[in-house]
């Protein structure tokens, strides 16, 4: 379990990194690196692929941070520079191999059938402690114990933050078509 | 417990957080609400959707390579873009449309109110002011000093073990840009319309425009371009939280003292082997009478006594410059870097792997085949006679350093016995060419 500091929010330390503190955007990056890196391997499917990808897309984001207009949503703007990026370095690969056929086809439109990304894209959206609990448990392999310690509140109110990502994220995914699998229990 | 108290729970029952009873309690109305036990099923279909993300990012770990990049990123953007000024090197260009009354108004306001309390950084900041105004609109200047290199190695790099070698600057700003750059084992020239590098005996390098610097000379443009390199100074000093002090001595100079931290890590092999990425201590010197800059020390800064680097020995304001100052004599049979060619089977050389490039390099100089080594580098006289006929004992992995996420560099050790007998063990520095994608040598032989 790595160390992330919980102490300031992603608007403090962008805030910090925009006044020349360029060693605080280090959090960020420990912050969202996992989230992101999720995002871009189920978008282009290979390990190497997804890692210069994700690289790229924090660069990108350091060198825009001052373009940034609600810091308070920068796990969401991430995602959607990570698209971007993904896209690029989907068609460059593609050129490269010389082949269309080699890794799945993506493109910059949403595509008609639920994509597995598309749930990495929906928990960036969510209300700032929503996410940040989400993220811990789920890219972070905390236990809510884990993040109860880690945050300074109690279990209850880490269970019932979850409780209610998980119902803005079933309602997201109800809306893009998803169905729910029998669970194996 | 009725649906709502059921809600607020599953979360925590699903996590194994609730106690027995309530445990209990909630099981009990799962079984006999509907409702609640198909909220359940999709809970803990999300949660079966959302595991699948911890495993797939398991290994990743992008904090150092990014910070490292951003970093290097820093560097070069402090040491590209003098022109991106702050408000003091914007008032030290004005100074020249304004009254002095108004000049040095102005600074004792920014000194208050910018800087309250930082009474080092308020004493350099009035150093370097000083000396910017003492040097005037400079047209022209010659720095000669001394540094701890290899006379034909890269013009920023550095190392303890060798002994000083002389190190000379010719620049004119106006009324064209105009310099020159000369060591020992190599020079660079930038007469007003291409920039040449010439690595003596007998290989050259040519950009086909004018530039401010190039071929690893910025360093030394820093301390000639005066006024922007302290002011380049105070801003890293402001901006990285390097640490400053000023001191006078008894022969009537003021000292300023910048601590600057080049952010590689210890482990990178390109740690202090070149200026940038060094942790350096750097001296500048000042006349107390004129307010000139008379000297300047860089140390190495990295263990527990700085060790000089590079010491300015004499410094001319506005000097006369011969007519062929800024251009480079080359011999007859100068051999001229050629990465920039796309080959008939560049694409054989496009798919190789940095050590495969490495192997194949070595494979065609112990086979003395000329024509395949210039795929991989320049093929001089100099080369051929250090190289040929050379027996290759192993080529490794290779492995990168900070530098390599800007440059795409890449290092790739080797052994090899050369035909003195000598056993030659280093890391081969390789770079793929932009346009041409081949991997082209770059340092290490």
């Amino acid at each position: 379990m790595k160390e992330i500091m919980m102490e300031l929010s992603d608007k403090d330390l962008i805030e910090r990194c925009l006044a020349g503190n360029a060693d605080c955007f280090r959090h960020l990056v420990l912050r969202y690196e996992r989230p992101l890196f999720a995002y871009l391997m189920r978008r282009l499917k290979d390990t190497q692929l997804a890692t210069d990808a994700a690289q790229e897309s924090l660069i990108r984001a350091y060198l825009g941070l001052s373009n940034l207009q609600k810091p308070e949503a920068f796990h969401s703007w991430l995602i959607g520079i990570g698209a971007r990026v993904a896209l690029e370095f989907y068609r460059a690969h593609k050129r490269q191999l010389g082949i269309s056929g080699e890794i799945e086809d993506i493109s910059d439109e949403k595509a008609q059938k639920f994509e597995e990304y598309q749930l990495d894209e929906m928990i960036a959206e969510l209300p700032e402690k929503q996410r940040q609990m989400i993220l811990l448990r789920y890219y972070e392999s905390y236990s809510c114990l884990q993040i109860a310690e880690a945050l300074n509140v109690p279990v209850g109110t880490v269970t019932k933050t979850i409780s209610r990502a998980y119902d803005a994220l079933r309602q997201k995914l109800q809306t893009e078509g998803f169905v729910f699998p029998e669970a194996q229990s | 417990m009725n649906c709502n108290e059921c809600k607020d729970n599953l979360v925590a029952h699903l996590e194994g957080a609730l106690d027995k009873a309530t445990a209990l309690s909630c099981q009990n109305h799962i079984e006999s609400c509907k409702e609640c036990s198909e909220t359940l099923r999709k809970y803990k279909s999300l949660q079966g959707e959302l595991g699948k993300l911890g495993p797939i990012t398991a290994d990743v770990s992008l904090v150092d390579s990014v910070m490292n990049r951003i970093k290097y990123l820093e560097f070069q953007k402090e040491a590209r873009e003098p022109e991106r000024s702050t408000f003091m090197s914007k008032l030290l260009k004005w100074r020249w449309s304004m009254g002095l009354g108004a000049f040095a108004g102005i600074l004792g306001l920014i000194l208050l109110v910018i800087l309250p309390g930082a009474n080092t950084m308020v004493a350099a900041e009035e150093t370097f002011v000083r000396a910017t105004k003492a040097v005037g609109q400079l047209a022209g200047i010659n720095i000669k000093g001394r540094l701890r290199t290899t006379a034909g190695d890269n013009f920023s790099a550095i190392s303890l073990e060798n002994d000083f070698v002389d190190i000379e600057l010719w620049k004119e700003f106006s009324p064209t840009l105009r310099w020159k750059v000369e060591k020992p084992g190599r020079v660079a020239a930038m007469n007003g319309s291409s920039t040449i590098l010439f690595i003596r005996p007998d290989f050259a390098y040519k950009l086909d425009r004018p530039t401010h610097s190039a071929f690893d000379t910025q360093w030394l443009h820093q301390i000639a371009d005066v006024a922007e390199s302290l002011n380049d100074e105070l801003r890293a000093i402001k901006k990285h939280g390097w640490k400053s002090s000023v001191s006078k001595d008894n022969a009537g100079h003021s000292i300023v003292t910048v601590e600057a931290r080049s952010g590689y890590s210890s482990d990178d092999y390109l740690k202090n082997t070149f200026f940038c990425t060094a942790n350096t201590r750097r001296e500048y010197i000042f006349d107390d009478k004129t307010g000139l800059l008379v000297s300047a020390k860089i140390y190495l800064a990295d263990g527990e006594q700085p060790e000089l680097l590079f010491e300015l020995t004499q410094i001319s304001y506005n000097p006369k410059f011969a007519s062929d100052t800024f251009e480079i004599e080359l011999p007859a049979d100068v051999s001229w870097r050629r990465d920039d060619v796309v080959l008939p089977d560049n694409s054989k050389y496009e798919a190789l792997t940095a050590e495969q490039a490495a192997r194949a390099f070595f494979d065609a100089c112990a086979k003395e085949d000329w024509d395949e080594v210039s795929k991989f580098t320049t093929v001089t006289a100099s080369l051929k006679t250090y190289l040929a006929g050379i027996e290759v004992i192993s080529t490794g992995e290779h492995f990168e350093s900070a530098i390599s996420l800007i440059s795409g560099a890449q290092f790739v050790p080797y052994e090899i016995k050369l035909k003195s007998g000598d056993v030659k063990k280093h890391n081969l520095a390789l770079k793929r060419h932009p346009e041409t994608r081949r991997w082209f040598v770059d340092g290490g032989i």
